[in-house]
């Protein structure tokens, strides 16, 4: 191969390379949301979930705001509440927040880093849900962008 | 070398005094299920969270109360109170329980003792402990609400409290706080 032609391949490889690690590096970064649901018994299904946080806000930004508009004012009053419960779960220290076990059903919510952790253990399945407290925020912005104005300010 | 001991102290001091408090609840079930629920939050948290719910009589982090308490002055009750030396305000034994509210170390505790009369056994039994710091917050409010923002704030400014100790035949509860985080 021409020696111009085996560098260009290498610049090439090289910025493929970088982008792959700085794609890496930002997903890594923001975190995942996992869900993971195992069911037990002999033909139990295993579903597992995999979406780096950083997606979320892209696929949140496609969906126009109305669609994030409730007509349910029961619904829209809690909006200001759950704002401040995300931005206070980033500030929160690690610790297990709730925790329910019984003999057949154990269920724990943890702030683990930067995530929210939900495992549930039942005798019919097995839930595990992870998420980046960030993602919750971009939730709450965008279902508040939809519902500007139409509930009352904290 | 006085001096460094001192600002040492001192750091320390100002360290624990930030230290943030948590608040804890446990409930655990004494039927056959055994069922053990724990609730973990910080302090902060809460003081943060109560403002921005929004229920039937519960807005601003403060409840209000309608009907028979608008004719019980609240405010007037705890001034005698706070105002009075520690002592026994109320005692009354009877067939069915024992009751007895009191003043004690800055703290109100209200005891109640069931008993199942013919039995001569033990029922249900709660033991509140509320500082009267947290009963003055609570009461800073208007006359007919009562601020659990300011109770929670004053609460979050104490060290550990046990606040309820609730224990009946079907399930225990407790309600405290401390500087750790889990309940374990």
């Amino acid at each position: 191969m021409h020696p111009v032609a085996i560098k260009a391949s290498t610049v090439v490889l090289a910025v493929v390379a970088s982008m792959m690690g700085t794609a890496a590096v930002v997903t890594y970064d923001a975190g995942a949301v996992r869900v993971s649901v195992v069911e037990k018994g002999p033909k139990g299904e295993h579903v597992n979930v995999f979406v780096p946080a950083i997606l979320v806000p892209v696929a949140l930004g496609v969906i126009p705001a109305k669609h994030f508009h409730t007509h349910d004012a029961e619904a829209r009053k809690w909006l200001p509440m759950l704002k401040v419960v995300s931005e206070e779960l980033e500030r929160c220290p690690d610790a297990t927040l709730v925790e329910v076990k019984s003999p057949d059903e154990h269920v724990k919510i943890a702030k683990r880093g930067n995530a929210v952790v939900i495992d549930v253990d039942d005798p019919g399945e097995t839930v595990h849900v992870s998420f980046p407290v960030g993602v919750v925020r971009t939730v709450i912005d965008k279902l508040e962008g939809g519902n500007a104005g139409s509930y009352p300010p904290v | 070398m006085l001096f460094s001991v001192f600002l040492l102290a001192a750091a320390a001091t100002a360290m624990a005094a930030q230290a943030d408090q948590w608040i804890h609840v446990r409930v655990v079930s004494s039927d056959s299920k055994g069922e053990t629920v724990s609730v973990n939050v910080p302090m902060s948290f809460a003081e943060k969270i109560i403002p921005t719910i929004c229920a039937d009589k519960f807005h601003g982090g403060k409840v209000k109360f309608h009907g028979d308490m608008n004719d019980v002055d609240l405010r007037a009750l705890f001034e005698a109170i706070r105002t009075t030396p520690d002592n026994e305000f109320v005692t009354v034994k009877s067939r069915d329980e024992d009751v007895r509210v009191a003043k004690s170390g800055g703290n109100l505790l209200i005891h109640v003792q069931e008993k199942h009369g013919d039995k001569h056994t033990l029922g249900d039994k709660v033991e509140v402990k509320v500082p009267l710091s947290v009963v003055a917050a609570l009461l800073s409010g208007n006359k007919d609400e009562l601020d659990i923002a300011a109770g929670i704030r004053a609460l979050s400014a104490m060290g550990p409290v046990e606040l309820v100790n609730v224990n009946d035949n079907s399930e225990t509860v407790r309600v405290w706080t401390d500087t750790r985080s889990s309940s374990d």
